[in-house]
């Protein structure tokens, strides 16, 4: 491929990005050195927002909570996409409708989402306590929402559910890229199913992997949202993600410029995690 | 040295080159022939808060035939998210609506029109309310209304108890949650996001020495202050009376599923603000009554929150239609459709309200002067120390420690927002 | 017998999943039955079905939402980010698996530049030069702004989908004497249709249910996304269930209908790509 063409196929792209994010990225920048409030002017105040964030615990408290946030639900979204869709590829006669249902709660918005799980681990009427005390696990009931050691983990859980449905359909994805011959000849060999899909399938499936790692990680450290509804960062802090910190330095004190500083600063995280990431899974890639 | 202005200067230009000239994004212009429309910015005015305001607008639109208005609903939380990049970029509604904290942000960059201190309504905001709209000597917001935030009393389960009335000291309080819980009735909700603060706050302020304005900007300590102190172990106090279980009201939110439990009746009082009454009274069999926030001494504490207002963008190419909007909503009569829709005071001397028959005790306690307003609506707080002070109570509920530990926290606030 | 055996173990394994499935839809018809019952019923019986169905619920909610315009609008808004997103982002993948240099790493991380990159930090810049273009309230430019959005994560999705075509198929179109352009089009682009399925509906996902942009862009409620009505009946300030749960449902009802026509879609394209 001609370096010429390569420039041309690539191009449209390009100025897209320069336009949509390298602009508001390097104003990001800018900004972050400024006192700016969002309107009117800014003042230049150098390093001093920066000096800020890591001088004091709560914001890199709010980084350990994003990092611990991230690690359960990729690992949990991950496996459970794993397993449903190693499942589901052996069987055919649901594997359709079984798709679509689980790529339900997906269909729904943040907002929403966010809403009906609150409503379900709602302390007094709520839906888990109720189906629990109706089982006689009385003593399991509590307000899941308030209890700061399990908040964070009662709102991965949510997440988990609404986007276990996308991580089965991109593996799904990736198992409709094995040739059925290769599967067929595993068969004729006389390979189990656990040794197909320990052997076979998994190996075929690394860039799935890859896909299905990257994004939710990226996606899930990004996210705001649900902790925003279902518990607005507490009980005392228990729940304040990155995202959720910088929000409220946006919007409810102002700050633009030190909320700059901090996206400045969870980009950096951000893009060092994915290229760790991407670099070692591609490494597995390689070895398979 | 101005980043953003230069900035923009740049962008301009390069704009400029790819489209051969700017075109104003809303495509009307402003001959001043033929009717112009304006565009209006609220919190209010959709299907579940409508506040009066549609058919306000139809009748301002009939008393003003070349005036079209067109409103767009843009919740509180989003207003702050939506409007700056427009105020920015210099294509802002007409007419936003505003709170003190919005007009302290954005009049001070220019972005809003001084409405003046000569007008005609302007003369009849009070004086301690007027104080709190005029930022040095210009008035950017006119005011529309002013809402109780008090304590919600289920009649039925309070009857249920054998409590006569609602309480309206501390010691009737902690007396009818003891009748309420040996009932088996749920007293209070009292969550540190919301509920626990409106009492905290209202408690401390009604006997504090300080003024509330010396405690938000840092020349009188919360930790030094004997009345928030006392009002903190008053927690503990009334969570020994039985009022609430301090650890389950940690996971319940007040902007949702603590309105349901109250709405269902499963608890007996809960501290909020007056806008829920509109919801609360489509729900069938809820005998319920708002009365002001049980204080130190009778009749309790009516915490008072100025709502919101008008303001005008100075970017607006409308003003003269602008203005004739908002001054429609001075007329006394225009106002009241809206504080019947809110159940609200006027912000005017009239002393107009909207507020039903069950408010009436609300309503007793402020014609007496039993009256605090509440600080950070009226900026004598910073808005930072609110969310402070909801986590630090909520920590508290689950895990007391002492007053002063508690207390330390807000002055940090105080010291960081200044 | 043997094969007996096989059959029942083949019905136990369906039931299985099934029920797993059907635990996982337990939420959803939470939300649905929630949206029939009043809040005081709520409260009294957390977990009781609607025997009375409060239909008043979306009696009230349905006028209100301004239904049929606002799918329409999101529809049109979907359906055009979608096909913009799929080609740009498989046209910019393409070079990159072709041509792997120090270029490539560039633009990948920005790519990953821009994944990782807040929405809420790039709109002030995107607002000032939508306005200066004068795209303001208009589709184009909810149409582009959600592109770029949907870019980044297009171009990962092309290149990992890309990298899995045997290279030996592209050498061998060269030979044919077909052009870069060729190549692309008649060669590669065919093989992408399961991955454009999937992106698709990530993009479909993400246009349906963000709030942010309309909000901004947007002005005119003419041409406002359903999310929006969903969110201006509702509110933020006092959530109550009568109201969000009738408003959720509608919300989510027309995307499932969506996604099952997406699901044949995906489900030919799977097909089309295997069989090969």
């Amino acid at each position: 491929m001609s370096r010429r063409s390569a420039i041309a196929f690539a191009a449209p792209a390009v100025i897209f990005l320069l336009v949509f994010f390298i602009y508001p990225i390097v104003r990001t920048v800018q900004m972050s050195l400024t006192d700016f409030t969002g309107v009117g002017d800014a003042t230049f105040i150098g390093g001093e927002n920066y000096e800020r964030i890591f001088t004091r615990t709560d914001y890199l408290e709010a980084l350990w909570i994003t990092i611990r946030f991230t690690f359960v639900v990729v690992v949990v979204q991950t496996l459970a996409g794993l397993v449903m869709a190693a499942l589901l590829y052996r069987l055919p006669a649901i594997r359709n409708f079984s798709r679509a249902a689980l790529f339900t709660p997906a269909m729904m918005s943040f907002v929403v989402v966010g809403y009906v799980w609150q409503f379900i681990y709602s302390p007094f009427s709520g839906g888990l306590n109720a189906l629990l005390r109706s089982v006689g696990l009385d003593f399991l009931a509590q307000g899941w929402l308030g209890n700061p050691d399990i908040a964070l983990y009662a709102i991965a859980i949510a997440h988990v559910w609404m986007f276990t449905g996308y991580t089965t359909a991109i593996f799904l994805a990736g198992y409709a890229a094995i040739s059925p011959e290769i599967d067929e000849a595993a068969r004729i060999d006389g390979a189990s199913s656990w040794q197909r899909f320990r052997f076979m399938e998994l190996p075929l499936l690394s860039r799935s992997f890859t896909i299905n790692i990257i994004l939710s990680t990226i996606g899930t450290l990004k996210t705001f949202e649900l902790p925003f509804i279902m518990t607005r960062g507490g009980p005392d802090g228990a729940t304040q993600t990155l995202s959720l910190e910088i929000i409220y330095q946006l919007f409810r004190n102002f700050d633009f410029g030190f909320a700059s500083a901090l996206s400045a600063v969870m980009l950096v995280v951000i893009v060092v995690i994915a290229m760790l990431q991407n670099w070692y899974l591609r490494k597995r890639e390689d070895a398979v | 040295m101005s980043i953003t202005r230069t900035s923009l200067v740049v962008m301009a230009a390069a704009t400029a080159l790819v489209t051969a000239g700017c075109t104003s994004s809303d495509g009307t212009s402003d001959g001043g022939s033929g009717p112009v429309t304006i565009e209006v910015s609220a919190w209010k005015g959709n299907d579940v808060e409508p506040a009066g305001l549609p058919e306000l607008i139809e009748k301002f639109e009939a008393e003003n035939p070349d005036v079209a208005v067109e409103l767009t609903y843009i919740g509180r939380g989003d207003t702050d998210v939506v409007l700056p990049p427009r105020l920015q970029g210099g294509n802002p509604p007409d007419v936003m609506m505003t709170d003190m904290a919005l007009v302290d942000q954005w009049s001070s960059q220019g972005l809003l029109v001084d409405l003046g201190t000569d007008s005609e309504w302007y003369e009849r905001i009070p004086d301690p309310l007027q104080g709190i709209l005029t930022t040095g000597d210009a008035a950017y917001i006119m005011p529309l209304e002013v809402i109780g935030m008090g304590n919600f009393v289920n009649t039925d389960l309070l009857a249920e108890a054998g409590v006569e009335a609602a309480p309206q000291t501390i010691d009737e309080l902690k007396d009818a949650c003891v009748a309420l819980s040996d009932a088996g009735i749920n007293p209070m909700i009292f969550t540190g996001g919301f509920s626990a603060a409106l009492t905290v706050i209202a408690n401390g302020l009604e006997s504090s020495s300080d003024a509330a304005g010396d405690l938000g900007s840092g020349a009188a300590t919360f930790v030094e202050n004997s009345s928030f102190n006392d009002t903190v172990d008053l927690i503990g106090e009334l969570s020994d009376a039985q009022c609430f279980d301090a650890s389950a009201q940690a996971g319940l939110d007040p902007w949702s599923t603590a309105l349901t439990e109250f709405q269902a009746g499963n608890f007996a009082m809960m501290p909020q603000g007056a806008w829920n009454i509109a919801a609360f009274d489509q729900v069938d069999g809820l005998n319920y009554e708002f009365t002001p926030i049980p204080g130190a001494s009778a009749p309790g504490v009516a915490l008072d929150l100025f709502g919101f207002g008008w303001s005008i963008a100075e970017a607006s190419a409308h003003q003269e239609a602008a203005r004739a909007f908002v001054d429609f909503f001075a007329d006394p009569e225009n106002l009241q459709v809206l504080l019947d829709a809110e159940s609200a005071y006027s912000p005017f001397e009239d002393a107009a309200s909207g507020t039903p028959e069950l408010t009436a005790a609300y309503d007793s306690a402020r014609a007496d002067g039993a009256i605090i307003a509440y600080p950070f609506a009226t900026l004598e707080w910073p808005k930072p120390l609110e969310q402070e002070i909801w986590d630090s109570l909520t920590a508290y509920l689950l895990e007391p420690s002492s007053s002063g530990e508690l207390l330390e926290r807000w002055d940090t606030s105080v010291a960081d927002a200044n | 017998m043997n094969r007996r055996r096989n059959r029942v173990g083949r019905v136990l394994a369906n039931g299985g999943v099934l029920v797993v499935v059907a635990i996982m839809l337990l939420p959803v018809l939470y939300m649905l039955t929630m949206s029939l019952r009043t809040p005081t019923d709520i409260a009294q019986a957390p977990l009781g079905l609607p025997l009375d169905p409060a239909w008043e619920n979306y009696a009230r909610a349905l006028p209100a939402m301004n239904y049929a315009q606002a799918i329409l609008n999101s529809v049109i808004i979907t359906v055009a980010v979608a096909a913009l997103t799929a080609l740009l982002g498989s046209m910019a993948a393409f070079p990159i698996v072709m041509r792997a240099g120090w270029w490539t790493r560039i633009m990948i991380m920005v790519v990953a530049l821009g994944m990782a990159t807040p929405n809420f930090v790039v709109i002030t810049p995107i607002y000032v030069i939508f306005r200066d273009l004068g795209l303001l309230n208009t589709y184009p430019g909810i149409i582009l702004a959600y592109a770029a959005l949907n870019l980044p994560l297009a171009i990962f999705f092309y290149i990992g989908f890309m990298s899995t075509i045997p290279r030996e198929l592209l050498e061998s179109a060269r030979l044919d004497r077909c052009n870069d352009w060729q190549v692309f089009w008649r060669i590669v682009r065919p093989l992408l249709g399961p991955a454009t399925a999937t992106l698709s509906l990530f993009v479909m996902l993400f246009v349906w249910n963000d709030l942010t942009y309309p909000l901004l862009l947007l002005t005119d409620p003419a041409k406002q996304t359903v999310t929006i009505s969903v969110y201006r009946f509702v509110g933020n300030q006092n959530v109550l269930p009568d109201q969000l749960f009738p408003a959720a449902v509608l919300g989510s009802l027309p995307l499932l209908v969506l996604f099952l026509i997406f699901q044949r879609r995906i489900v030919a394209g799977v097909t089309a790509g295997a069989g090969k």
